[in-house]
């Protein structure tokens, strides 16, 4: 992890070995990420098929949207990990029913 | 791994990659600033997308984003594809149980072989994207190993089979770095 500093007039100062070990070149766009972190510096942008997606929602979309992300937010982390963990595979020989021969090209 | 090396055709997201694209739709549904994990996570899978539209995921996580709400859900099931098993993946996943591997970790590893697009027909992927760095790291470790079982067990199998090959895995904050 690299220390930077802000200058008076808001500049930060990316250090010469990160410059070139990334590649950067003058005109180089980065983004700024605010995470629940903190800061995040990204090269190459960022994800803009989440942005999109947003976008494309009408207002009532927007609205069932909020009301259903305030409805996990409220959830444990506990309780979203039973939820990504419902019907989870057995590896177990008895299970192997539902496996299926390659299929022929 | 370099920049040259990492060029899949296609890609095994795993049930933590695509847990953390959801979620990163719903905090910015909420408004609130994402996770590291889920910025990560969300970065990769669209810079991913950005090469490849051979996008998959496992038939536990195509079952779970079914029952989550459609908003967040739909549109990640439209940009994937659900890998089915292939017989003898079960198997290969408890041999890999074997080098200390999760059985989960085991069951998506296996995939990463033995995982069938029954449209295209085209069995396994070239990489398997995760959150895990764990997990990862400790894929890399034994990967020599692992390389050796698996070719004494597909040598054992049908000829169907002789094809196959491990994928890679890597995670979110490397593909950052590769693509």
């Amino acid at each position: 992890m690299e220390k930077l500093t802000v200058d008076p007039n808001g500049t930060i100062t990316i250090p010469p070995e990160i410059i070139e070990k990334r590649g950067l070149r003058p005109g180089d766009e980065l983004a700024l990420v605010e995470s629940a972190e903190g800061f995040l510096v990204y090269q190459g942008g960022l994800d803009d098929s989440t942005l999109e997606w947003w976008s494309r929602l009408g207002d009532k979309e927007r609205q069932l949207a909020t009301t259903e992300a305030r409805r996990y937010e409220s959830l444990t982390e506990k309780e979203r990990d039973a939820i990504w963990n419902e019907r989870a595979d057995s590896i177990e020989g008895e299970a192997e029913s539902d496996e299926i021969e390659l299929p022929t090209k | 791994m370099t920049r040259s090396s990492f060029q899949p055709s296609s890609i095994l997201f795993d049930k933590g990659v695509i847990r953390r694209v959801y979620e990163r739709r719903v905090r910015l549904a909420l408004g609130e600033p994402p996770t590291l994990l889920q910025v990560e996570a969300a970065n990769s899978y669209a810079r991913i997308g950005a090469i490849t539209d051979r996008l998959y995921i496992t038939e536990q996580t195509s079952n779970v984003l079914k029952l989550r709400t459609e908003i967040f859900a739909a549109p990640i099931l439209a940009d994937t594809r659900t890998l089915r098993k292939a017989r003898y993946l079960r198997r290969w996943a408890r041999r890999l149980k074997e080098f200390g591997f999760s059985p989960e970790d085991a069951i998506v590893l296996a995939y990463g072989s033995f995982g069938v697009d029954v449209d295209s027909k085209m069995v396994g992927v070239d990489a398997i994207i995760t959150t895990d760095i764990r997990l990862a790291d400790h894929y890399q470790q034994r990967y020599a190993e692992i390389e050796s079982r698996f070719r004494n067990i597909v040598r054992n199998l049908p000829e169907d089979y002789a094809g196959l090959a491990l994928p890679q895995v890597v995670t979110t904050p490397a593909v950052l770095q590769l693509l």
